[in-house]
């Protein structure tokens, strides 16, 4: 499934307006703030479209996902969006995890819990707040419900690091290594990144992450730069492939880095960081510029290309 | 990190005993996972109509208790307990349950406040599949998954759970 889909959902009290636009959808945030509530809705809507009352309006079909009907429904439905409510367990399983995976669908989990077998990007963690669009509806006492994203722009200011982890192994831990020689390591893998993080108390640390899958880790990753008092930070494009597609080394149609959404097809790829990788490679196999996750290949290493990638950082992050 | 005096849960400070709120980090045998079921099956009336349950029910939901089976809610309108949020539901448990674990990441962190609380009032255990954040003040938690650790602020707090949640993945 591709696309970015608008799903509204509304009663004589509650509209909610959501927008959907990669496979996983994390809902969380503050208790009372209507999120299990739009669950009720829209299970009431499913039981009985014509005369429940309630209203849905979306391109395509919604439906909630329970511990009695997940498995079969994520088997028996493609082209669909799925909603699931907390206190789920199902969601923390690897059988899950696969149908995840593979699926024709969209997911949006209302959960608080990390889920760690399931790549979500940073981006699609959204909290649920009362909006602004309230007086734009006939009725002015239905509380308008809108998503906001919980982690905002990154990275904060932070002056020059002492050390720069990266999640990356491979190539961009060799393109890091390039910009801060002798300050760059690895975490081999997101989930050690906040170990690196907490072992290093006394220095100017920022990691890089791979923003597009590293959901899971996120929110212990933030509340450990937020109380490092400026010593820590991350930053986190989607992944060091899609900086290379949006440095110009290549030239890559505009539509492809500007609407994701329409070309990262979930049944292909589990996360948009698969997707910029996949598409990297086949735009330059067999050709000079072939690229290789294993290894920087040399041409991506000399100093136009190096300065090509260098100009999309952040000033933090260029180097010394 | 402290270490404090643990005896059976409580805490002993200049001869005098305290509770103290004990969090397991990830998945416990026989907690309660989901909370919401839990609370329509278990919960008494008169539950709803005691001081704890209406402070909370409005801090948290912004919803004024009528009675034991109606509360005014400022979206909703009149509704029954059984649709108060995920969060005010597990406080209530908690409350009511000490013996039991429940999954507090079924509540948000404008619940943590109301968990430190009870825990300064009773001995109690919740289970936590993330990091809540209780804020910036000094605690007294008592980190199950070491017996002996006691952690007393939030930056303490998330190294424990950083820590004992990624060793359960």
């Amino acid at each position: 499934m591709t696309g970015k889909y608008e799903v509204v959902l509304y009663n004589n009290k509650l509209h909610y307006e959501l927008t959907i636009k990669r496979n996983i959808t994390i809902l969380r945030g503050d208790s009372a703030s209507g999120k299990s509530e739009f669950v009720r809705l829209l299970s009431a809507y499913s039981s009985n479209p014509s005369s429940s009352g309630i209203t849905l309006k979306c391109d395509k079909r919604c439906l909630v996902l329970t511990e009695g009907n997940w498995s079969l429904f994520t088997e028996a439905y493609n082209d669909s969006i799925f909603f699931i409510d907390e206190g789920n367990g199902f969601l923390r399983t690897k059988e899950f995890a696969n149908a995840v995976k593979s699926a024709d669908n969209y997911f949006v989990i209302i959960s608080r819990e990390k889920l760690s077998l399931l790549p979500y990007s940073i981006d699609e963690i959204y909290g649920l707040k009362e909006g602004k669009g309230a007086g734009k509806y006939r009725n002015p006492k239905r509380v308008y419900n809108e998503m906001y994203r919980i982690f905002g722009k990154l990275p904060y200011p932070i002056k020059l690091p002492d050390l720069i982890v990266t999640e990356d192994s491979d190539s961009g831990n060799e393109f890091f290594s390039i910009l801060f020689p002798d300050k760059c390591i690895s975490s081999y893998g997101k989930s050690n990144i906040k170990r690196i993080l907490a072992a290093h108390p006394d220095q100017a640390v920022i990691a890089v992450v791979d923003g597009a899958a590293f959901g899971p880790e996120m929110q212990e990753c933030m509340d450990m730069v937020s109380y490092s008092g400026g010593r820590l930070n991350i930053f986190a494009p989607e992944s060091f492939e899609y900086l290379i597609l949006e440095s110009g080394i290549i030239e890559v149609p505009k539509a492809i880095m500007e609407e994701t959404w329409e070309y990262a097809d979930s049944a292909k790829y589990f996360s948009w960081e698969e997707f910029y990788t996949g598409y990297l490679l086949d735009t330059t196999r067999n050709s000079v510029r072939q690229y290789s996750k294993a290894k920087l290949p040399e041409f991506y290493e000399t100093a136009g290309n190096i300065e090509k990638i260098r100009n999309i950082l952040p000033e933090c992050m260029r180097g010394l | 990190m402290h270490e404090g005096a643990v005896v059976r849960g409580s805490q002993i400070m200049a001869g005098r005993v305290f509770a103290v709120l004990r969090v397991w980090f990830g998945d416990r045998e026989n907690s309660v996972y989901n909370t919401s079921v839990f609370f329509k099956n278990r919960y008494r009336d008169e539950w709803i109509t005691e001081d704890f349950a209406r402070q909370a029910i409005l801090d948290v939901d912004h919803s004024a208790v009528i009675d034991s089976s109606s509360i005014d809610s400022p979206v909703l309108g009149v509704i029954s307990p059984l649709q108060l949020s995920g969060g005010v539901k597990a406080l209530i448990l908690m409350k009511h349950f000490p013996g039991k674990t429940f999954n507090a990441s079924n509540c948000g962190d404008n619940c943590a406040k109301w968990i430190l609380r009870l825990g300064e009032e009773q001995d109690f255990t919740i289970s936590l599949l993330h990091v809540m954040d209780f804020g910036e003040g000094r605690f007294d938690i008592r980190i199950l998954n070491h017996r002996k650790l006691v952690v007393h602020d939030m930056q303490e707090f998330l190294i424990a759970g950083a820590h004992y949640l990624r060793e359960r993945e």
